[in-house]
């Protein structure tokens, strides 16, 4: 797989989970609703979708509930089965809604642990019920008939190879630039020296660890990598300068989340863009350097290259997400959203003020799931093919670890704390091909070990995440008139 | 040849209870007076559980030195002292600092999430996620198989040997006798309680409550009766009802283990110095600070404590099941909650008396229901708590 | 005892038990317009018995009527959103919101505070807004806490709190406001403002039922005084009859044996 292909994966897969994360975001974040049982409603906006875009007898295989077949529902109109996948998804996000109504109304009076349990218990079980009733949805078997909307109109393209690269190449490149504008706003008020211990201590880190790697025999870690040679003391020379240089950089200045921006996109580029510079230097090569920086256009995609399936899905999940941002941004910067922080703070409050508390905390968890539903759906359509496994109770311990990373009740932390957490959890993946694989295992558990030890850790030095709790402003408008 | 009814699956009940009590006394101590909804108190069980394991079979985790392995007995009584320091680990080095921090109850609820994802992971690491047994004598089951006949009761104890099922014993009891075990046996329990509860003033705090101590004699002499007066077996032929009820020597070790500790914990919270720290700081920690209660060394007790007996619990579970995995303390949390909750969280006997209560209706259930239920057993203990929840939010026993 | 003929508030036969305790038991209480002092002894049942009226226990027996309409057992949202409102004894200020939003929160019938219209209606609840600020505009400079209206309510202190929690009652603009000890750990320049906002208030037309301990602030303030004793009415009456009632003086000697 190309590196673009994996970065168009990864780009996927921390939009649906920064959706899901979104919908955890308005019951945790800003109302202040302990709900373990979050991935339920991201496995029934799965199921759901899947259940009501399927025709029906697709498969031998597949004794569950006949699908409604929504996704041929509306063949005769173009772009119909579009239309009718989007049916099935709202139809998934109602009944994710509908489901954590049923749930919310006896719980959601208890104390705030006690909805944890019982939560994390309903979901629990649900699992359990997906999971065992063969006629519900095929059980543990799951369902590989999942429609993935528009699939057949992909790859798409001009015919012409020019003027493809330029349609989906331009876009990537503005992106990326604009990304790197971004960062360096934000990287701005370092300063110049600590911006160079800094660049130099993520520069000999990287180093380092290129050495380390360069020198394994058969990508295969033995012992001998430890032994003192000549590669490995100048990997440890550079580990030891990329500390010192590091600390030097934390103790001239206070933006450390500057710091901290600087390094991850030094990291990025030499990742991204390292290996392919190398190979232009060294061989003349070009091609795997214009793949990565024209992410957007893949060549493969028929004669003439151009936008493949995979690409545009991740910009249709894009379009959620920021269709989702957009929409709980309008929701908490309202007197609404006032309301639902009150409630956080000290239900008591609002409530003797005569708010009803009770219906916004419902209408809270309901739309909370509906987003989770949503980002199932998405998963399903990503996937093509979905089974109860895949919405175990650690997909909501996820959740609250990325939340929790990126800022508690911030929208924008949500999206950076979903980034840093599967950058984390997959982005390392690669280091598994330096190990044997019969350690897989190992390096999964160790993965999570790390990831259950930075939340105790965030939570103590720093419980109001990188980006800390937004700021919020009802939009006034000009005599009143407002909208996004 | 009878078979398995509902007395046995009351058994079985009683003893999935036992198990679930051990961890159930745990959470409720941290909960109550540690104040932490302890989401890792199921993998703090496997925990204990893989401990034992690492002493009792070194072979079957890599970074285990091999040294041939302890007998289970030893095994399990060092891999529960072992785990009671690790509880002072996660207090030391984790709950103590959150705590002087202030953390409110969802921080520690998330922070308690974060070990538990910790510990589980140490242990996928470390031994990984197949099933695995401890090294120890395989317990054969022997089924006492209770016959009703015109002339009274008959009982057959059967064990299968090598394929073939063998007789052990069988004796009988007339009609006469069986009435006189039943109401001597009541009389003596009612007689004790009545006894008990005689000396008791307002102020009397008893180690043991009148009830408990009732209930308890009125087994003891049941037993006894039972032995004394064993007589010829009845022609089983013309049974009119009969029931196999499945014991093994497991079941004893768990009840008796488990009824110590429970007795142990009972004379610690109410007959010493630290069990009245304790109380006292689960009433009110502020106002025991100020009273002089060194809060830092009660919360270090309740850690170590509870880590003792979620291991003894771990220890439980692996041996009388036969299999350790590392799903296995995750799967017991819901029934544990479910107990703590229903129970009554700053009432640890109100959480036994769940743990029972729930142990026995899951299993009880499971044999009720069809058999396609089978697989929602947890379901079950998780159906009442809800159903407790609604009906009284603040528990059965709730902190009033 | 004076009959009050026109009241507001009309408390019958209230009973609450927690347990095998009976902290209220067979209460009435009538409650007319102006400013009326709520005193007893501690433990007495005056928490309890606010609590039951505006809904935050459920009386076990009893029947509480507001502005002829009953509201025995209703949620503490909906007394509220009847015109019965109560401040805290212990200042319940959100912390990580700002006392402008702390303030905001209050008004009741904000447009913007139903899902629907926040979502699709963002140009009417605007206009809402609007007059929504500037009234807690009004109401933080009426309790001259408007230094501090972009600080966090978690930063103030203690008595910027008292000031806070009121100004929050006040803006729901309410037709009875229950006072649970407005005035406790609050220094006497602060003391005397409040009780210059109450008075100011009351002209205004806002009725009072106000818990307070101090018998001489009840004496200055009140032109009624009802004393709970034991989670009973022991009295009620003018102030200065009421304090030299032999019932009272001795409920409260009682307690201090």
């Amino acid at each position: 797989m190309a590196l673009a292909d994996f970065f168009i994966s990864l780009l996927t897969f921390v939009t649906i989970y920064s959706l899901f994360g979104l919908g955890l975001n308005v019951k945790f974040g800003f109302t202040g609703l302990i709900d373990f049982g979050h991935v339920a409603y991201f496995m029934i906006g799965a199921y759901v979708t899947v259940f009501v875009a399927m025709p029906a007898g697709l498969s031998e295989t597949y004794e569950g509930l006949t699908g409604l077949g929504l996704a041929t529902a509306f063949a005769g109109v173009p772009g119909g089965d579009l239309l009718g996948w989007l049916v099935a998804l709202v139809v998934g996000m109602a009944a994710a809604a509908l489901v954590s109504l049923l749930v919310g109304i006896p719980t959601i009076r208890l104390r705030e642990d006690y909805l944890a349990i019982t939560a994390l218990g309903i979901a629990t079980i649900l699992n359990a019920v997906f999971h065992n009733e063969r006629w519900l949805f095929n059980g543990a078997f799951g369902i590989r008939e999942v429609h993935e909307p528009l699939s057949g109109v992909f790859p798409i393209g001009t015919g012409s190879f020019q003027l493809n690269l330029l349609l989906f190449g331009l876009p990537s490149v503005a992106i990326l630039g604009y990304a790197a504008y971004r960062t360096a706003k934000v990287v701005r008020p370092l300063g110049v020296r600590p911006a160079l211990l800094g660049t130099g201590a993520t520069l000999a880190l990287a180093g380092s660890v290129v050495f380390v790697i360069t020198t394994m025999t058969g990508l295969v870690v033995d012992l001998g990598v430890l032994a003192l040679n000549v590669d490995n003391t100048i990997a440890f020379v550079l580990l030891v300068g990329s500390v010192v240089a590091g600390r030097a950089a934390l103790t001239e200045t206070d933006h450390i989340g500057a710091l901290l921006a600087l390094a991850s996109a030094l990291l990025f580029t030499l990742w991204y863009l390292g290996q392919p510079l190398v190979a232009l230097v060294a061989d003349g090569e070009t091609a795997d350097l214009l793949l990565n920086l024209f992410w957007l256009y893949d060549a493969t995609a028929g004669s003439a290259g151009g936008l493949d399936y995979d690409r545009f899905f991740f910009l249709f999940t894009l379009a959620f997400l920021v269709g989702a941002y957009l929409w709980v941004e309008r929701t908490v910067n309202s007197p609404y959203g006032r309301v639902l922080r009150a409630v956080r703070e000290d239900e008591s409050v609002p409530e003797a003020l005569g708010k009803p508390t009770f219906r916004y905390k419902i209408q809270s968890l309901m739309f909370g799931s509906a987003l989770a539903g949503a980002a199932g759906g998405l998963w399903a359509a990503n996937i093509g093919f979905i089974d109860p496994t895949q919405f175990a109770s650690t997909v909501t311990f996820f959740a609250y670890t990325a939340v929790i990373i990126g800022g508690t009740a911030n929208n924008r932390g949500v999206v950076l704390g979903t980034a840093v957490f599967w950058v984390i959890n997959s982005g390392t993946r690669f280091l598994d091909d330096f190990f044997p694989s019969e350690y897989a295992q190992q390096l999964a558990a160790l993965r999570l070990i790390l990831i259950g030890a930075l939340l105790i850790v965030i939570l103590y030095y720093r419980p109001e995440g990188m980006l800390g709790e937004q700021d919020y402003d009802i939009n006034l408008g000009r005599g009143g008139a407002s909208d996004d | 040849m009878a078979s398995a009814g509902l007395l046995d699956a009351l058994l079985q009940g009683l003893i999935t209870g036992m198990i679930i009590a051990a961890g159930a006394l745990g959470l409720s101590l941290i909960y109550s007076i540690a104040e932490v909804p302890n989401f890792a108190h199921g993998d703090m069980i496997t925990i204990g559980a893989y401990l034992a394991l690492a002493l009792n079979k070194p072979g079957a985790i890599p970074f285990v030195p091999e040294f041939g392995g302890l007998p289970l007995i030893a095994a399990g009584v060092l891999g529960v002292a072992v785990a009671g320091s690790t509880g002072a680990i996660y207090e030391v080095a984790i709950f103590r600092r959150f705590r002087s921090k202030g953390a409110d109850l969802i921080t520690m609820v998330i922070v308690s999430l974060g070990l538990a994802l910790v510990l589980r992971n140490v242990v996928l690491f470390l031994v990984g996620s197949g099933n695995i047994n401890y090294d120890t004598e395989r317990v054969t089951n022997t089924n006492v198989e209770l016959y009703l006949t015109g002339n009274g009761l008959s009982v057959q104890t059967v064990q299968r040997q090598a394929g073939d099922l063998v007789t052990l014993g069988e004796w009988g009891y007339g009609w006469l006798s069986l009435l006189a075990i039943v109401v001597v046996a009541a009389a003596v329990g009612v007689g004790v309680y009545r006894w008990r509860s005689d000396d008791a003033s307002f102020e009397t705090v008893h180690l043991v409550s009148p009830r408990v101590f009732g209930v308890a004699s009125g087994i003891v002499a049941l037993a006894a009766l039972a032995t004394v007066l064993q007589g010829a077996p009845h022609t089983i032929d013309a049974a009119v009802w009969s029931t196999s009820v499945g014991v093994s020597i497991k079941y004893g070790v768990i009840i008796g283990l488990t009824l110590v500790t429970m007795l142990a914990m009972n004379l610690l919270l109410k007959g010493t110095k630290t069990g009245r720290a304790m109380r006292a700081t689960a009433d009110n920690m502020a106002l025991a600070e100020i009273r002089g209660v060194n809060i830092n060394r009660v919360q270090l007790v309740v850690w170590v404590l509870a880590a003792l007996l979620t291991a003894l619990a771990g220890v439980l579970t692996g041996w009388f099941a036969s299999n350790l995995n590392p799903n296995m303390g995750f799967s017991l949390l819901l029934p544990i909650f479910a107990a703590v909750i229903m129970g009554g969280i700053t009432s640890p006997y109100g959480a036994v008396l769940a743990s029972l209560i729930i142990g026995v209706s899951m299993d009880v259930g499971v044999f009720l229901l069809p058999a396609e239920f089978a697989t929602y057993r947890t379901a079950i203990a998780f159906v009442i708590l809800i159903g407790v929840l609604l009906v009284k939010p603040e528990g059965l026993w709730g902190d009033v | 005892m004076t009959e009050i003929h026109n009241p507001i508030l009309d408390v019958q036969g209230l009973e609450k038990h927690f347990g095998g305790i009976t902290a209220i038991g067979g209460l009435d209480m009538r409650v007319g317009e102006g400013i009326t002092g709520l005193i007893g002894p501690n433990g007495a049942g005056k928490t309890t018995f606010f609590n039951c009226v505006t809904g935050a226990l459920t009386p076990d027996a009893g029947r509480v009527e507001f502005a002829d309409g009953d509201i025995t057992g209703k949620r503490p949202s909906a007394v509220a959103q009847e015109g019965l409102v109560r401040t805290f004894q212990i200042p319940r200020e959100l912390p990580e919101m700002t006392v402008r939003e702390n303030l905001q929160l209050a008004p009741r019938g904000q447009s913007g505070e139903r899902l629907t219209q926040a979502w699709l209606r963002g140009d009417e609840f605007a206009t809402d807004e609007v007059r929504v600020r500037e009234k807690a505009t009004e109401m933080a400079e009426f309790l001259e806490i408007d230094h501090v209206l972009d600080a966090k309510a978690g930063t103030l202190s203690g008595g910027q709190r008292k000031l806070l929690e009121l100004a929050r009652v006040l803006l729901t603009e309410p037709d009875m406001i229950l006072l649970d000890e407005p005035l406790a750990g609050v220094n006497p320049t602060l003391e005397q403002k409040i009780l210059d906002r109450i008075h100011d208030l009351e002209s205004q037309g806002y009725s009072f039922l106000f818990i307070e301990h101090d018998i001489d602030v009840i004496m200055e303030t009140c032109e009624r005084v009802v004393v709970m004793h034991q989670g009973q009415v022991l009295t009620s009456g003018e102030p200065a009859d009421v304090k030299s009632d032999d019932r009272v003086i001795e409920a409260y000697l009682g307690e201090e044996v």
